[in-house]
This record gives C-alpha cells, structure tokens and sequence, in this order.
C-alpha cells in the first residue's frame, strides 16, 4: 500500500491556517472572550445565595415548587462544598457554547431539511464531529485560539452541535406535509411557511435537540479543564492528576446537580415557548383538579419580577460589599501575569509563591494548572507568561525541542532533581538496579511508567533496561502520571510489589515510604534542573518579573518546607500556605522579588518647571523620561510641545525653562545666537549625533553616497526626504547631493512621519529604499539600516544634543539644574528608550517610560541623586 | 361564462418528463412508462368549468385526481399543458404572482382538514386573511362571519383538537370562505368524515353554494357524493379523464365498461330526476283517467295526474303517487307550466342498468332533458375525444378486470 500522508497534510493545513487565517482566529477569539466574559460577569456578580434564589424562581416557573426546593438546595450544596466559582465558570462555558451551537444549527438544520443534498453533506461532516476524539483538535485548537476558555468552548461546540442539526432537521421534516400545503395553496411565502408554521410545529423536537446538546456539553466540561478553560474542569483535573478522590467527588457532584437543572430546566422551558407545550400544559393543569396547590406556578411576568427583584438585591449588595479592595499599587500596576503549571507538587508550590509575591508588588497574577502538551503549548502561543516548572534538559526535552524559538529560558531555580525507578521500601532486597534483574515475576513482569511522550519513559526504554540487562524481564506500562500512582497507591495498600518510575523531588516519597533504586551505571544521567521559562518577548515587557525569574533559586530545604506549608493549608488554600512559609522566613520576599521600593523626595519638590519639547523621538523620549524622573523625585512638572522657532523664543521669554532636544552647535546655531543672552547651556547630553542617508541592510553593495549613485536605478532614482524647512533637508539638496553629483535624483518632501511609513512599508516588502535620516533614531534599532558613509564630510560637523534653559532656570530650580549639568546618555540607551516609548504608542509615553525605568533599576538614583 | 379553463394538462413525475409527454403524445402507454421508471400521473386533461357550477372529479386513489387538483392553483407546475383562470395563465406566473392568486382568488379545502393545531379555530379561519395582509380586526370580523356561514358559531376560541371531524372540516370550509376566494378546491373534502356527516356537510355545501355562487372543482372517490354535488362530473381512470358529464350522463350514457361498472352500485332513484325520464306532455293526451274520461287537454292532465312535481324531483318520490295511479304523474316548470310527464312504465325502465354505449352514441347525445341551468353535454369537444380514444383502447380487457374483480 502507498502510504498516503493524511498526518502531514493535516499538519500543513494547520500551518497554513495559523500563518494566514490568524486573523479570523483572532476575531472569534475575542467575540467569544466577550460573551463568556458577560455571562460570567452576570453569573458570578451575586452572593451565591442570591443566585441561587434566581435559578430556585426559574424552577418554579418552569416546573413547580418542588423543583425550586430542590434546585435552592442543589446550588446551596455546591456553595457549601466550596464549587460556587468553578460551576458558575462551567455555567457560563456551556451557555456560552449553546448559544453559538443554537446560532449555527438551527439554520443548518432547516437548512438540511429542505435540501436533501445540504442534508447528505452535512451528516458525515456531524458524525466527524461527534466522534472525533476531543484531544485530537484541542491541542491543534490552542495553536488558533490560544489557552484558556475559548479552545474549551470552540471543542464543546464541536462535540455538542450535531445533535441540534439532527433534531431541527428532523422536527421541520416531521412537520405534517398537508400543513405546508394548506400554508402554500393559500399563497404564504415559503419564509413565513417557516416561521408560523413549520418552526413552531418542529420547536418540541428542536427543544429536545437543545436539551442534548447541553448534556453533551456538560459531559465536555472536563475535557475543556485540561486546556485552561477553569471551572469545575479545572476542579476535575486537578483531582485526577493529583488522586484526589475527595475533590473529584465534590467537583463531580457539582456538573451532576448542574446537569440535572439544566435538563429539567429545558424540558420543561419546551412547554412555555412552544404553543403546543403551552397547551399540554394548560390540559394537564387542569385535569390535576384538588392538588393545584402544590402545582402551582407563577405567571411569567411575576416570575421575571421576582428574577429581576432578586437579581437587583444581589447586585446591591455587591455593590456595597466589596469597594476598593483591589486598589492595584506599586509596580505591577495591576497588569496581570498570566503563570502556568503541570499539576506537580514542585510546580504548584513555586507557582503559588510567585503568585502571593507578584501580587505583593502590585501585579495582577492568574495561575493556571494545565497538561503539560497544553502548557508548552499554551506558552509558545503566548497565552502563558510564565511557568516555573519546567524540567531540562531531559524531560520536557520534546516540548522544549518544538518550542524553543518561541520560550525565553531564565535558567533553572532548582538542580538537585533525579530521576529513578522506585519500589516500596517494604520490598526487600532491592536497592539498586541491578536487584531488579530474575525479580521479574515478583513485579509482575512490569514497570509502571509514565506519559509515553515524557523523557523519562524514554531514558528506561532505550537505556536503563539495556544497560541493567532488563530487556526481556520487565516490560515499560505505558500510563499516566495519575494513574501511576494510583497504581503505587493500589499496590501499597494490598503490600504488593511494584516498580514505577518516578522523579524527585515528588511528594510520593513524603506520602509513601519507597526506595529510589541507585543507579550505579549512572544510565539516567544527570538530573534535570527546574527551570522558569517566559514565552518570547517577556523579558522585554515585563523586564523587572524577569529579572526576578532569572535570579529565583531555592534549595532542596526551602522547596520541601514550602511544599509543606502548602500541603497543610489544605486544597483550595494554597496562597495561604505560602504567606504562612514567608511569614516563616522573613525577607524572602524582597529576596526573591526585590522592589525598588519608593523614592526620596528631592530638594525642590513640589517645583513646577515647564518643559518644552519639539516632536522629535529624542526629544519626547528625553523630556517623558525627566518628567517621569522629576515626578518620581516630588516636582510637579509641565510638559509644553512645541515647534522649534516658539520653543526658542519662549525659553528666551522664560515661558518655557528647560528643553533638552537643542542641537548645536550647527543645526539650530540661528536660534542660539539669536538668543544666548538670555539662555544658559547646561551641556551636551549626548554627541553621537549625525545626519545621514540610510538604506535597509539587505540593499548590498551600498555603504557609502557614492555607492548610492551607482545603484540609483534600485531606488527609483528616489530618496525619501523629511519636512523640507529642516536644516537637514536643506543640507542634503545644497552640498551633499551635489558634491556626489545626484542632483538628479529626486528628494521626496514629505513628514518624519510620512518617511517612516514608507520606510515600514518598503522593508516589509523587502523592496530598496533610501532615507533621509538621523542618529539618534529608533528606527535603527527596530530596523537593520545601513547608514552611508559620507567620505567628503558633506553633512558637516556632528552636532551634539545639548540642555538649554531660560538664564533664570539655575537659580529658581538649582536642584534640577545640577541633575541635569550631569545627565549623560548612551546610545544604546535612547534607542531602547525610543523604541520603548514608541511601542507603547502615541498618548502612552509615560507607560513607555516607566517599562524602560522598571528595565534599568537605579537609573532615577543616577539620573536625580539625592543624599 | 367558463372561468377555468384546462387544456391538455400533463403531469409526469421522474425524470425527463418532457420526453415522456411527447411519448405519451405519440401514443405510448401509462405501463410502457413504468417500466421507464416515469409515473404519467395526469395525461392530456382538458376541461372547461363555468361561474357558479360545482364540477366534481371523480376517480379511484391512483387515477391522478388529487394530482390534477394541485395542478390548477399551481402546487403542482403541469408538465405541459396550460391552466387558464378568468383567462390568466397561471402556468406563466411567476412564484410571486402565483402566490398572489392564491391567497385572493384561489382556496383550497383538505382531505385531512390540514388545521393548524398551533392556533385556535379564529386563527385557523382568519389564516388566509393573514397572509393577504388583513388587518387584525377585519380579519377577525371576516373569520367570525365565515366561522357562522359554516355553523360554528361560538367555537372560536376552541383549538382544534378539541373538536370533531366534522367540526373541523367546518374550520377548514370557514378558512377556504374567509378569504372570498372565487374558485374553491375540495379534495376529498368528505372523505374522512362518517356518512351522516359527510351527508350534512354536502347538505350544507350545497346550501350555501345556493347564495355564494362559487366556482367549485371538487375531488371524490365517492360516486353518491359526485353525483349529489356535481353539476358537472368527470371520471378518471390511471390519468385519463374518461367522461365528461352531467351526473344524468354518467348514468344513462355511461361512455365505457369501467364508468358502467362504476355507476352499478348508485342509488339510481335518488340521482335520477323527474326531468332527466320525462315525456312530453302529448304522450299522454287521449289516454284514460282512473275513471275511463279520456285526458284531451293539457289542464284535464294536471287535474288527473296523482302528482305535479318539478324536474329536478328525484325519481324515488314519483314511486309512491306513480303506485297509485295508472295515470302518470305530470311534471310542471317554476312557473306551474306543465313541461313533461312520467309514465310508470317510464319509471320502472330507468331503474334497470343502461348498456354502456358506442362511441356514435355518446356524441350523438342529444341536448335532451337536460336541466334548465346546465349546459349542453357536447360542449367540451376535447373531453369527449379523450373519452372515446379511450373507449376504443382498452376498453375490452378493463372491463374483465373490473369484472373479475
């Protein structure tokens, strides 16, 4: 048989979809963010209580007073076993996945009932669907719609949807044909035929379809906990990859009483809004007779009253209950930090304490607990910030290997791990590996492994029992981490043999007693080290959490007593095991996440100097960073954009104090001389200025202007100039491009701005281009530009960027003064500036500012000192 | 004035129709075509219906009745052929203007009363109102007016299930009237109903007919029925139209084996009329009275006779007064005129089973005693033909099959 490359097929349609369809994977993304958004904003606004009132009254409505006990005490239980949050989370997932399930498939329903070849087209395309294992599509769903809710309710869509389409199409084809007759021999409209006759008459097989389809979409609520999507999934997960019986008990009863509302609730929802269901209701009301009583049920509209009376007292009560308790502060800014862990015990207690310290400074940290494919998944598409769990160079070597490109390694917190196999110490005997070998029947011929993707399982198979001769004795079970040790934890209690492969540090080894089996050939290798990876681009946005990342490291007996501390916090309360193990060590904290703390206040606090600036990058980065710096130091001052010519005339005035954007001694010399008598020179700040032509570094053969001449037919004959007042624009025409002989190439005159589009535009493309432009300038550090080389010295001297104030300035702010006498920076230091303040966009310097201050601790002490 | 027209309607389901109405055309069978995997549902149906008159189309399940029911108010499209309505052809229309005479000049009554289980009776009458666009309480002014037409006065609120067979077949009447329709389509209006009611409900569709003066074209497989309501009949047989004629026609002249054979089990006294046997009034000058005076004047024959009826009285009430009189019983016009007479001997023959006739025979019918409102047999010449191809066909084996059967 040839073999046909479906996989690979598969695979390359993924690709292509992620490199071209992103934008519609983004879009559906966000839509569906919002809408689960709102409904879990409405769902979990009110005290638990309160909701579960509302849900009690829809009960009574729909089905009768018993039904409303019950369902009050159904979601009371859920509130009293600690599940309110993640069955509203699961409530709003499934809402969510039923709405857009209804959108969908009713119409194709209808659709495929009156086309029959709608119809034979869609039937394979719902059994795909329906049968298709879950996993399948959900790791590929992460790559298009990233971790979290939405890959969980686009796979609930997914398996919940066919049974909408069957039904709809059934009821309208199950709609009596002399009825559609009757409706066309008296001349309707086939769409009104649709919408008064055949949707009503089909609306009780429809309803029933609806009904499944939120069955089914309950049943993948668990599936969606694995990839992020929280609520009682998340609980579910949790309990199965840690054998926790007693969680996954409650978290299961929560979707059991959930299910069960749902489903009553729909049945019964088929007799209010379907016409017929209105009238077999009505018969059977009245044929109840004397038990009336018990059976009665609210009018619609006291019902929806009694909702929206309950619903404003709960959303009363939130409102007044809880004010002002999240007032973010310091330097997260409330910006959140999105950290991911395996379900291990090592992962979780760090996860948790970067959680507790992140939000000591001010940032807003989510943790979530995912498989490990979904994690390294999740994190390379970005949705994952950060995770401190992450096992090299062995065994996450497969993740590590397809992500690479898309991680930042902040190097590992932990090394003293080790991987081995273990037995029960009650097993006698064995100790080393060696022992294991004519123990086979003992152990059952089998060592109990792990995920057949992880490193571990590999190094047994291809090493560990070839080097201990173990080949044909002991077979590797394939399982799961979970299912491992609910294997161990079966073995133990029955006093069995039994071998598994396991990892430390790992709390087995503090629950069970076991012996690690030494490995004196040393086949394992040397331990892994715990690392904390970023996805790719952390470190720039969020410098001062990776520069914590970077320096966090822990010892054997900080991690052991943390774990502890999280263990006897119990489930549910691990943050409060951490704060209880950093109140045991003092110090920690500013260790491990070390603030910057506030500033001192300058000597002139208070002072309001106004700040003059000309919209040029270095001028806007320069004065935002002043700003940022004064404020940091108590001053209040103003911030003044202006053209160049105001700019001078209002320091002569003293209207403005200070600007920091003066190029002298050439570029505004007219200025200067001008008015020096009433300005005094604070220096030059910096003094690798110079003008020049730039092309992309992929032009080759172009490094000097006479370079350019010889190539002038790559560029169009075209250079893209700037504003055509500056004193660059008016060099370049007068002796530059003379003194080359290329006066007859033509010197666009447009903006700054203008020139930096078209230059975007042309390195996109990856087309030549040539530039007037200057240094310093960002775009040398967001492009690879070549700027050309001027042998005759044309452009004339360097200019240097100079402080320039009104005369009085000294003496009104000498504080400032001195500070600004001194200031000096760096080249490599304003471009990043530039580039930060630019990337934050226009409007949102500040925000720039402060990332690049928070990238270069101690640069206001350098910049301002106070004693 | 003819109103609806239908001329040389196909109908024919499967594929490549077109060639299969060209075969038909050139003589193919309706069995050859079955083999072909082609149902001929309705072949080269021509007939003509006049303002006011019920025509009845009657024929066993299977003959193409319904289909060519469906075919004149555009459910069905004909394969070929042409359905001209107040001379419109409605095969031209577009769905839109199709839709557009449906809902004002066309409705439609159902076998299964078709009722709209989801809306109440009112609702039910008022529909065709609603799709033309009647304002709410018009309609419900009109739907009430032909909710009492039809006597269900104070059942409007009831829902449909709620009520008997007949009662709902009322609904559906109420909801085909409410719209004022000009011409009404009945299929197999009665069929489901039991015969008491059914034999109310043609009692009260002939009643009303008597004031509303629609132009009905009504479905049966019920001979009785066809002949009561009909004014005009035709019979089909494996979608043909075999004959086209008065009720009187079909049973004095029945055009083949199979309408014989079909008209065999009719009450003939009850359908037959006074008019349809009667003599002239000269037949019966110089004869005798009861008391040997001999009957010389018109007047002497009306005071003799032992009744005057009219001629549309059916032939079972002259038994009784023929029984008591050697005299025969004198048939008079609205006016009191004197226009025929029924000898006994008259009475007895009619009873007997008429031979069916030869083709000569049938157009040789002559304008008889036709009633007063009907129109001459030999007006749709096409019908005829269609007929009498059909009599020289198969006449001689369908005639043992029906026969045997």
């Amino acid at each position: 048989m040839p073999r046909i490359e479906i996989g690979t097929w598969a695979a390359a349609a993924v690709k292509w979809l992620q490199s071209n369809v992103d934008w519609l994977f983004g879009f559906i993304t966000h839509v569906l963010n919002a809408v689960y958004g709102f409904f879990h904003m409405v769902l979990a606004a009110p005290e638990p209580l309160f909701l579960a009132g509302i849900l009690a009254v829809l009960a009574w409505w729909l089905r009768g007073f018993l039904a409303a006990a019950l369902t009050f005490l159904g979601f009371a239980l859920i509130d009293s076993i600690e599940q309110w949050d993640t069955t509203m989370e699961s409530l709003s997932l499934v809402l969510v996945a039923c709405l857009v399930i209804v959108v969908i498939s009713v119409p194709l329903g209808i659709w495929a009932a009156r086309n029959r070849a709608v119809s034979g087209a869609v039937r394979p395309v719902l059994d795909l669907m329906q049968t298709m294992p879950a996993m399948v599509y959900l790791i590929p769903g992460i790559l298009f719609f990233g971790l979290g809710v939405v890959p969980g309710i686009v796979a609930t869509i997914v398996f919940a949807m066919p049974p909408a389409v069957r039904m709809t199409e059934l009821g309208i084809r199950q709609v009596d044909a002399e009825l559609v007759e009757a409706a066309d021999a008296f001349g309707t409209h086939p769409r009104r035929t649709l919408f008064r006759v055949q949707i009503p008459l089909a609306l009780p097989t429809i309803m029933a379809g609806i009904n499944q389809v939120i069955m089914l979409a309950l049943s993948m609520v668990v599936i969606a906990g694995m990839v992020g999507g929280g609520g009682l999934g998340s609980s579910v997960y949790d309990a199965i990859s840690s054998v926790d019986v007693g969680l996954g008990t409650e978290a299961g009863l929560a979707v059991v009483i959930l299910a069960m509302y749902l489903d009553r609730m729909t049945g019964a929802l088929n007799q209010r809004v379907s016409p017929l269901g209105r009238r077999a209701l009505a018969k059977a009301q009245a044929a109840l007779g004397g038990l009336k009583f018990l059976q009665w049920r609210p009018a619609t509209s006291l019902a929806m009253t009694g909702v929206v009376v309950l619903a404003l007292a709960a959303g009363g009560m939130n409102a007044f209950g809880s004010k002002g308790s999240d007032a973010a502060a310091g330097i997260g800014d409330g910006r959140q930090i999105n950290l991911g862990y395996v379900n291990w015990d090592e992962g979780k207690a760090t996860t948790y304490l970067w959680k507790e310290l992140l939000e000591q400074r001010g940032f807003k940290p989510k943790a979530q607990a995912l498989e490990a494919g979904a994690l390294y998944t999740g994190q390379a598409q970005g949705d994952i910030d950060v995770q401190t769990n992450s096992w090299l160079p062995v065994t996450h070597e497969s993740y590590w290997k397809k992500y690479k490109d898309k991680l930042e390694d902040y190097g590992a917190w932990y090394d003293k791990t080790s991987l081995e196999i273990a037995v029960p110490s009650y097993v006698k005997g064995v100790k080393t590996l060696d022992d294991l070998k004519g123990k086979g029947k003992e152990f059952g011929g089998k060592i109990v492994g792990i995920e057949p993707g992880a490193g571990e399982m590999k190094i047994v198979k291809d090493k560990v029992l070839k080097d201990y001769g173990l080949d044909g004795e002991y077979k590797l079970q394939q399982s799961s981490t979970s299912s491992m040790l609910a294997e161990l934890d079966r073995s133990i209690k029955a006093k069995k043999p039994v071998a598994v492969t396991l990892w430390s540090p790992h709390w087995a080894y503090s629950k069970h007693k076991l012996t690690k089996l030494k490995d004196p050939k040393g086949s394992f290798g040397s331990g892994d080290g715990i690392h904390a990876l970023g996805r790719k681009g952390f470190a720039k946005d969020e410098p001062q959490v990776a520069s914590w990342m970077k320096n966090f490291h822990l010892d054997e007996k900080q991690l052991t007593s943390l774990e502890a501390a999280i263990q006897d916090a119990g489930k549910g309360h691990e943050q409060d095991g951490v704060r209880a193990w950093l109140k045991k060590n003092p110090g920690m904290a500013d260790k491990l996440a070390p603030a910057a703390g506030s500033y001192a206040k300058g000597k002139d606090a208070g002072a309001a100097p106004n700040i003059g600036y000309p919209s040029w990058d270095e001028g806007i980065a320069t004065s935002f960073l002043w700003k940022y710096v004064l404020e940091q130091r108590g001053y209040k001052p103003k911030m003044r954009n202006l053209d160049v010519g105001p700019m001078w005339t209002g320091l002569s005035t003293g209207q403005v104090d200070v600007e920091m954007d003066a190029w002298l001694p050439v570029a505004q010399k007219q200025y200067w001389d001008k008015y020096k008598k009433d300005l005094v020179d604070l220096g030059a700040w910096y003094d690798k200025t110079s003008l020049e032509i730039a092309v992309p570094s992929y032009v080759k053969g172009v490094k000097t202007m006479d370079d350019l001449r010889k190539h002038k037919d790559e560029f169009k004959g075209k250079i893209i100039g700037i504003e055509p007042g500056t004193g660059e624009m008016k060099r370049l025409k007068s002796k530059v491009l003379p003194a080359y002989g290329l006066q007859n190439m033509k010197v666009t005159e447009a903006g700054t701005s203008a020139m930096l589009a078209e230059l975007e535009r042309a390195i996109g493309k990856k087309e030549p281009i040539a530039v007037v432009l200057w240094s310093p300038h960002w775009a040398y550090d967001k492009y690879p530009l070549t700027k050309l080389k001027d042998p005759k010295g044309t452009w004339g001297a360097n200019n240097q960027i100079k402080t320039v104030a009104n005369k009085s300035f000294p003496k009104k702010y000498g504080e400032f003064n001195d500070w600004l006498k001194n200031w000096h920076m760096k080249p490599d230091e304003l471009a990043s500036l530039e580039a930060a303040i630019n990337e934050a966009g226009t409007g949102h310097e500040e925000e720039g500012v402060k990332k690049w201050v928070d990238a270069h601790p101690g640069i206001v002490d350098e910049m301002a000192p106070v004693k | 004035m003819s109103r609806l027209q239908a001329e040389h309607l196909y109908k024919v389901f499967g594929r490549r129709p077109d060639d299969a109405v060209r075969k038909l055309e050139n003589g193919a069978t309706r069995d050859e075509l079955r083999a072909e995997g082609t149902t001929a549902a309705v072949i080269d149906a021509s007939f003509t219906v006049d303002e006011g008159q019920i025509f009845v189309v009657m024929g066993l399940s299977g003959s193409g009745k319904s289909t060519l029911l469906r075919m004149l108010n555009g459910l069905l499209e004909p394969t070929a052929g042409s359905v001209r309505f107040d001379g419109q052809d409605l095969t031209t229309l577009s769905p839109k203007e199709l839709r557009r005479v449906r809902s004002q000049k066309i409705s439609m009554v159902f076998q299964h009363f078709a009722l709209f289980p989801h809306r109440s009776v009112l609702e039910n009458a008022a529909y065709g109102l609603e799709v033309q666009g009647v304002p709410k309480a018009e309609r419900q002014k009109r739907a009430h007016e032909a909710l009492e037409l039809a006597g269900l006065k104070g059942w409007e609120k009831s829902w449909p299930d709620e009520l008997s067979g007949g009662m709902q077949q009322r609904v559906g009447l109420a909801r085909a009237l409410a719209t004022d329709a000009d011409l009404l389509l009945m299929d197999e209006s009665f069929s489901a109903l039991d015969p008491l009611i059914r034999r109310d409900m043609q009692d009260q569709l002939l009643e009303l007919q008597k004031t509303l003066k629609k132009t009905i074209v009504f479905i049966t497989h019920d001979l009785n029925e066809a002949m009561r309501l009909g004014d005009r009949i035709a019979v089909m047989r494996d979608g043909r139209i075999v004959q086209n004629g008065s009720a009187e026609d079909i049973l004095v002249r029945p055009s083949n084996d199979y309408v014989a054979s079909f008209i065999q089990d009719v009450d003939r006294t009850r359908v037959l009329t006074a008019g349809a046997i009667m003599t002239d009034v000269a037949s019966v000058l110089g004869s005798k009275d009861a008391d040997g005076t001999e009957i010389s004047t018109a007047e002497q024959f009306r005071a003799a006779a032992p009744a005057t009826v009219t001629k549309d009285t059916p032939l079972v009430d002259l038994f009784a007064p023929c029984s008591a009189s050697a005299v025969p019983v004198a048939v008079a016009d609205a006016a009191g005129e004197l226009i025929g007479a029924v000898p006994a001997q008259k009475l007895l023959a009619a009873l007997g089973e008429p031979e069916p006739q030869a083709q000569d025979a049938v157009a040789a019918v002559p304008a008889q005693p036709a009633p007063e409102d009907k129109k001459p047999v030999a007006t749709d010449e096409a019908a005829e033909d269609a007929a009498s191809e059909d009599t020289d066909g198969k006449d001689a084996d369908e005639s043992k099959v029906i026969a045997g059967a």
